[in-house]
């Protein structure tokens, strides 16, 4: 059983702060992390391999930096990482870069199982994990809390869905995207983390992977930003309530009651 | 990339939504997107479509007409009972590539986010996920599709200059769903699903309807959320309290009280939980992170209860509560019970 | 813990390397130093347990890994509930076969990377979420006579939630306590003193002389550029507690070490 993990490293968003004066991200300081859903991805490669045999190879499209979260994947008991790097991937949407990592895997060669997290946290667009499953005209799963059952030919698993789930059972090769209800991911071990240093990782670029390069890259994508601001901040009239927690207390009833919510 | 003449643009007409499906009723989403598609086919001066592919759904795609539809796309089969990306994907390029729309929109949904990145690729097109508005470019008639970025720090505009038709998914509850207009009528294209759409395809095997699983935040007209300032799980059961003496009402938490183990996951109110668009929200020590906000700023009446009354949350609030929440939550609890 | 006190050992905050160090060699080979000469100066060494929710690696794991001595009067281990089953036990036992026999039982910090106990994984059911208390009982079920157990005390906290807190960590068998940093003299601790005087208390002491960091500990703000002078502060705090211990945190290695030995008269 061959599987490809499919990670990106991130700015971590969520501690992001705004410039009170110009209103937009302070971006200097902002820390480089390995996307928080992918590590449900890398538990599961590693979970799967524990259970059937094989190998779990970790894929990442980045700047050089992004090593760094390969070692990390690395340190948890991936087997070995692949760094997609060059100048001419910068600017990529989720359409080229679904391209690039696809032409990774079949660069790979007989995987099995690709597995995505559900969605990056700076795009958030989750659109990656469909993409690499289109270009490779492969079958997909996405929203997947669980792997019931897998073997050489074939994969059962449940989808996530807002109204309930369903079981549904596919052919290999195959994508799948997984929530965070699917495992608990391990941290990595000391043990873990000072061998992944000794670890090559190579870089391969477009060539490397017989890419057309009219589809990488800014050129090879078709939306383009045209614009980025702070968001636009509510109305306000805030109404402010003060004195003594009972004080607050029935005016705050007397508003409600006001607007028959209670 | 092999970019469309002007020629070629003009060839795609017509703003077209994929309708949401789910055992066999069209859900509001799909009321809500072809309201917005109208305002976007009137500002073309084109027609809106609906693609719906259901199974047993007859008698209801025409109810779309009076949300704004002009043409309802109807595919009928019983191979749609369960959600097979891989078929919908066939069919959906099969249609784009016969009928040329400008523009398809789609909820994003677990399905809609399934399907419609795979549909994009093979029509090689450009999408946006989880716009939040959608607007045409007066120059040159491109979709402009807003949608926030960075963890919700940045409004990011998009454009697909050069592809068509030009996608976007929109989650549910961020467009209004406009008044029905029963008087409105509009035609029936009927479509078929082709063996070749359900060759090699994965096997639905069972499923299963629950509202169990997804904690129904999303229907509360009320909810109640906490934040750090509940400092534990113990401050949950007061809300939890607060919520059942206010009828219909849900709890909700912020990514922090979550990541703090204090409540579940199911229950988280944000960027990277859920987006609910409610009557009224009630934000109790929460200090109101963008990732946050941008979960819940389009309610209706925001109402934040916290000792800091600088706060972001204090800030946006419809009314905001100086105080301790320990004690006046009690209090309102109180309050409500001698109604 | 009362030996500790009687005999004027220090309780010596050591903080682990973080897990996104890029300088993982030389942060586990400062980490050592600072625990070799806390072992040497006879202080107590306290490692932190992914403090704040920052990764950070466990001082089990550096203490095997290094292979460090432990001396077992002489070594405390922060525990809170982010863990899965398997690593809490595991850390347990390796606790328990190094001879590590204090132990600091939190509840925590979490974030989006740290797994988190489950209730029934402590062996009950009726609680929503895992918290210090349940921990403690687990340990003292799990492991009987092993482990001497301590837990927190935040005096800028609700007063009567956090004495309501203390009275069930006590029942659930803790033995000693350690409070949050103090600057001056607090009625709270006080309060805590009078109420459990069999009790052994340490209070954590600020090294840092940047005081503003404290703001939100305190929930009041500090200005930047507060003047504060962390060891005439701690001669105080042994002035003003002389039955209680003293933890350290935020110890500057290089200017303070040497200074400490002749603060506590």
């Amino acid at each position: 059983m061959k599987i490809v993990v499919c990670i990106k490293q991130v700015p971590a968003t969520n501690d992001a702060k705004i410039d009170p004066e110009t209103k937009r991200i302070i971006r200097k300081g902002i820390k480089a992390i390995l996307n928080p859903f992918d590590t449900y991805a890398v538990e599961e490669g590693v979970q799967l391999r524990d259970k059937f045999g094989g190998e779990v190879i970790v894929l990442s499209m980045g700047p050089p930096k992004a090593e760094a979260s390969l070692r990390e994947a690395i340190s948890v008991g991936i087997d070995r990482a692949i760094l997609l790097s060059d100048r001419a991937f910068g600017g990529s949407d989720t359409w080229a870069t679904s391209y690039a990592l696809a032409k990774a895997i079949e660069k790979i060669g007989d995987v099995d199982l690709v597995i995505c997290g559900k969605q990056a946290i700076d795009g958030d667009t989750a659109q990656v994990g469909p993409g690499i499953a289109a270009h490779l005209d492969w079958l997909q799963a996405t929203y997947v809390m669980a792997v019931e059952e897998i073997s050489t030919s074939s994969i059962r698993v449940k989808r996530m869905h807002e109204d309930g789930y369903d079981i549904c059972e596919m052919s290999l090769p195959a994508v799948i995207t997984v929530v965070k209800d699917i495992n608990t991911p391990r941290v990595p071990s000391l043990k873990g983390r000072l061998a992944s240093n000794k670890f090559e990782i190579p870089v391969w670029k477009p060539d490397d992977i017989g890419a057309d390069t009219s589809k990488i890259g800014l050129d090879g994508s078709p939306t383009r930003v045209v614009k980025a601001q702070p968001p636009p901040p509510r109305h306000t009239n805030t109404k402010k309530i003060e004195g003594s927690s009972i004080e607050c207390a029935q005016s705050l009833l007397r508003e409600l009651r006001l607007r028959s919510i209670v | 990339m092999i970019a469309f003449t002007d020629a070629e643009r003009k060839e795609y007409r017509n703003i077209w939504v994929v309708a949401e499906i789910l055992a066999g009723e069209i859900q509001p989403v799909t009321h809500e997107l072809t309201g917005a598609a109208r305002i976007l086919a009137n500002l073309r001066k084109s027609e809106v479509w609906v693609v719906v592919m259901g199974s047993g759904i007859e008698g209801k795609p025409e109810s779309l007409f009076a949300y704004g539809a002009d043409v309802v796309i109807v595919v009928d089969n019983p191979g749609f009972s369960g959600f097979v990306d891989e078929t919908e994907a066939k069919i959906m390029k099969r249609l784009i590539v016969k009928y040329k729309p400008e523009v398809v929109i789609c909820g994003a949904t677990t399905r809609g986010r399934a399907l419609i990145p795979r549909v994009s690729v093979m029509t090689h097109c450009g999408l946006t996920a989880d716009c939040t508005g959608l607007s045409i470019d007066p120059e040159n008639g491109d979709l402009l599709q807003t949608r926030p970025a960075f963890g919700g720090n940045i409004m990011a505009t998009i454009r697909c200059s050069n592809h068509r038709p030009q996608m976007a998914t929109i989650r549910p509850r961020v467009m209004k769903s406009p008044e029905p207009d029963p008087g409105r009528t509009g035609r029936i294209i009927k479509e078929e699903m082709l063996t070749s759409d359900s060759e090699k395809i994965k096997q639905i095997i069972d499923v299963f309807h629950s509202t169990e699983t997804a904690y129904n935040l999303a229907d509360a007209q009320i909810i109640i959320s906490g934040g750090r300032g509940m400092k534990g799980p113990e401050g949950f059961n007061l809300l939890k309290q607060f919520a059942q003496r206010v009828g219909g009402a849900a709890v909700g938490a912020s990514r922090a009280a979550v990541d703090s183990g204090w409540i579940p996951y199911a229950h988280q109110v944000g960027q990277t939980g859920q987006t609910v668009q409610t009557k009224v929200y009630i934000a109790c020590g929460i200090s109101g992170q963008i990732q946050h906000l941008v979960g819940m700023q389009s309610c209706d009446l925001i109402i934040a209860i916290d000792k800091n009354p600088d706060t972001p949350m204090m800030q946006i609030a419809d009314i905001a509560v100086v105080g301790d929440l320990f004690e006046i939550i009690p209090e309102i609890v109180k309050g409500i019970t001698n109604l | 813990m009362i030996h500790h006190i009687q005999n004027k050992i220090y309780h010596v905050e050591v903080l682990p390397p973080k897990q996104d160090s890029e300088k993982l060699e030389k942060d586990l080979e400062r980490f050592s130093n600072k625990y070799l000469r806390v072992m040497d100066s006879g202080y107590c060494a306290c490692i932190t347990d992914n403090a704040m929710g920052l990764l950070s690696f466990q001082g089990t794991e550096i203490i095997e890994e290094l292979d460090l001595p432990v001396i077992p009067e002489q070594v405390m281990i922060h525990l809170n509930t982010f863990h899965t089953k398997d690593d809490l036990d595991n850390i347990l036992n390796i606790c328990k076969t190094k001879g590590i026999r204090y132990l600091l039982i939190i509840t925590g910090d979490g974030s989006e990377r740290l797994p988190k106990l489950h209730p029934s994984d402590v062996g009950t059911t009726d609680v929503e979420s895992v918290t210090s208390v349940e921990l403690l009982r687990y340990i003292n079920r799990e492991y009987p006579d092993t482990f001497v157990l301590g837990v927190a005390f935040n005096p800028y906290e609700p007063e009567e939630h956090e004495f309501e807190k203390m009275e069930r960590k006590i029942k659930a068998g803790a033995t000693f306590i350690i409070t949050q940093p103090l600057i001056e003299r607090n009625e709270i601790v006080d309060r805590l003193l009078k109420k459990y005087p069999k009790i052994p208390v340490i209070v954590e002491a600020w090294m840092s002389r940047k005081l503003h960091l404290l703001s939100e500990a305190v929930g009041y703000e500090i200005p930047e550029n507060t003047e504060f002078d962390p060891i005439s502060t701690l001669k105080m705090l042994h002035k003003l507690y002389p039955g209680c211990g003293v933890y350290l945190s935020l110890l500057g290695f290089k200017t303070q070490y040497d200074l400490i030995k002749d603060t506590w008269v």
